[in-house]
């Protein structure tokens, strides 16, 4: 296997990434939905920490935990901030 | 904006931060490291970094965009011109503005006044109510001063900008000057300046002896966020160790501030000095570093001068160094006036 061969399976890898971050990213629509619904707090740090507590008991490697972390503390910089776009679409669509 | 956490600061402390910065609508970029965690703010408003600064945990506060908005280059990428009549400042144009420190009296005013105009200037400067550092000092003729102002300009086709030291006095000021002036001594009189963003008449703001050039656009910011836009900052000469010269002009000011915000930008090389002689090499200096306009003090017979006669022109002089001037600026393709 050459290095183009890898590649494409990275390439078919980012792709399913892709669709599993967006799969992700719409259950955090419907939770900021809820969390608006009941009024409730977008940041939750004690849910931040388990989520990445899960993640590290998951992970197997060869990527060590604290890659593992460091990835996760991206993604979920991203949620929060779908969560809060989310919260905001729905209130605009109200007072609109 | 980016927070540096201290060493073996707890969740909770981190938590508390991100969930004050939340609330002051920023999207956070945590980034744990092995001894500190990161986090980057992005996209709130402009906030105070010492509010920050105090909270539990918290090493550092680092600002990477400037905590003034409105007098920013970004604000206004193709810069600001004052237009007043048929005077454009931050133009082309270098805006020469010149006369007495003080008004003296009616026949002084109009003396210099014809002297300057000879030379072309379009707008006349003036004290009437002085800011002197000794009590005893003369202090101005007030009200007064400011009618042989205007009635001197008017004669002569000119402008005016004249200094106000206090907000009660706008109203007078509005009356008699085309630009109003805050003295260096005034640029963190926030009231001061507070009164003056409600007008629509420009202002001249000269950086304070010991103001840095953020704080002296953050007094520029006050004005513009009262509405009033049309702001020119004057550097007018910053107090540093060396005490030859009455103070010690900042030149580089003229090319920072001009970088750093779209404001036009002007020197004063009479009081940067304090020296006769001096005030024609700051003058062509200032103007080669890109001023947009020159404070310059002309009196016709400055030993009897009430106020800063040492550092006023005669009138020979200044017809020689606008002469100069005139070819400095075409040099880097401007035109001096």
């Amino acid at each position: 296997m050459d290095i183009s061969d890898w590649r494409e399976k990275i390439d078919a890898v980012d792709a399913q990434l892709v669709e599993m971050l967006n799969q992700r990213a719409r259950y955090c629509i419907e939770i900021g939905k809820i969390k608006r619904e009941r009024n409730m707090e977008i940041y939750s740090p004690e849910r931040e920490a388990e989520v990445l507590h899960n993640v590290v008991r998951a992970n197997n490697g060869p990527l060590d935990n604290d890659a593992i972390k460091r990835l996760f503390e991206r993604i979920i910089d991203e949620s929060r901030r779908t969560e809060r776009l989310a919260v905001e679409t729905e209130s605009n669509r109200d007072t609109a | 904006m980016v927070i540096v956490m201290e060493e073996g600061a707890t969740e909770e402390q981190i938590s508390r931060v991100v969930d004050k910065l939340m609330r002051l609508g920023f999207d956070i970029h945590r980034s744990t490291g092995v001894k500190h965690t990161v986090l980057g703010a992005v996209g709130g408003k402009i906030v105070d970094t010492s509010d920050l600064e105090v909270l539990d945990g918290v090493k550092e506060v680092l600002r990477i965009s400037s905590p003034y908005k409105l007098a920013s280059r970004a604000f206004k990428p193709e810069g600001t011109q004052i237009k007043i009549k048929d005077v454009v400042i931050g133009g082309n144009q270098v805006v020469m503005m010149a006369g007495p420190c003080t008004v003296e009296s009616r026949e002084q005013v109009e003396i210099i006044a014809e002297k300057v105009a000879g030379c072309g200037v379009r707008v006349l400067r003036g004290g009437a109510f002085k800011p002197r550092t000794s009590p005893y000092s003369f202090q101005g003729l007030g009200e007064e001063g400011l009618k042989y102002l205007r009635a001197a300009a008017d004669r002569q086709g000119m402008l005016v900008v004249s200094e106000v030291m206090e907000a009660a006095q706008i109203p007078m000021f509005i009356r008699y000057v085309d630009i109003l002036q805050v003295g260096a001594r005034n640029m963190q009189n926030f009231n001061l300046l507070k009164e003056l963003g409600r007008l629509n008449k420009p202002v001249l703001l000269k950086r304070g002896p010991a103001a840095t050039i953020e704080e002296t656009l953050l007094a520029a910011e006050y004005i513009m966020s009262g509405g009033n836009h049309e702001v020119i900052i004057c550097e007018r000469g910053i107090r540093t160790f060396e005490t030859y010269t009455r103070n010690t002009l900042d030149i580089s000011a003229i090319p920072v501030i001009k970088k750093l915000s779209h404001l036009p930008v002007i020197a004063d090389p009479s009081h940067g000095t304090g020296r006769r002689d001096k005030v024609p090499p700051m003058a062509r200096a200032a103007v080669a570093a890109g001023a947009d306009g020159l404070l310059i003090e002309v009196h016709h017979d400055p030993d009897n001068a009430l106020c800063d006669g040492a550092q006023s022109l005669l009138p020979e002089q200044f017809k020689a160094l606008m002469d100069q001037l005139k070819m400095i600026a075409a040099a880097i393709s401007r035109a001096m006036i």
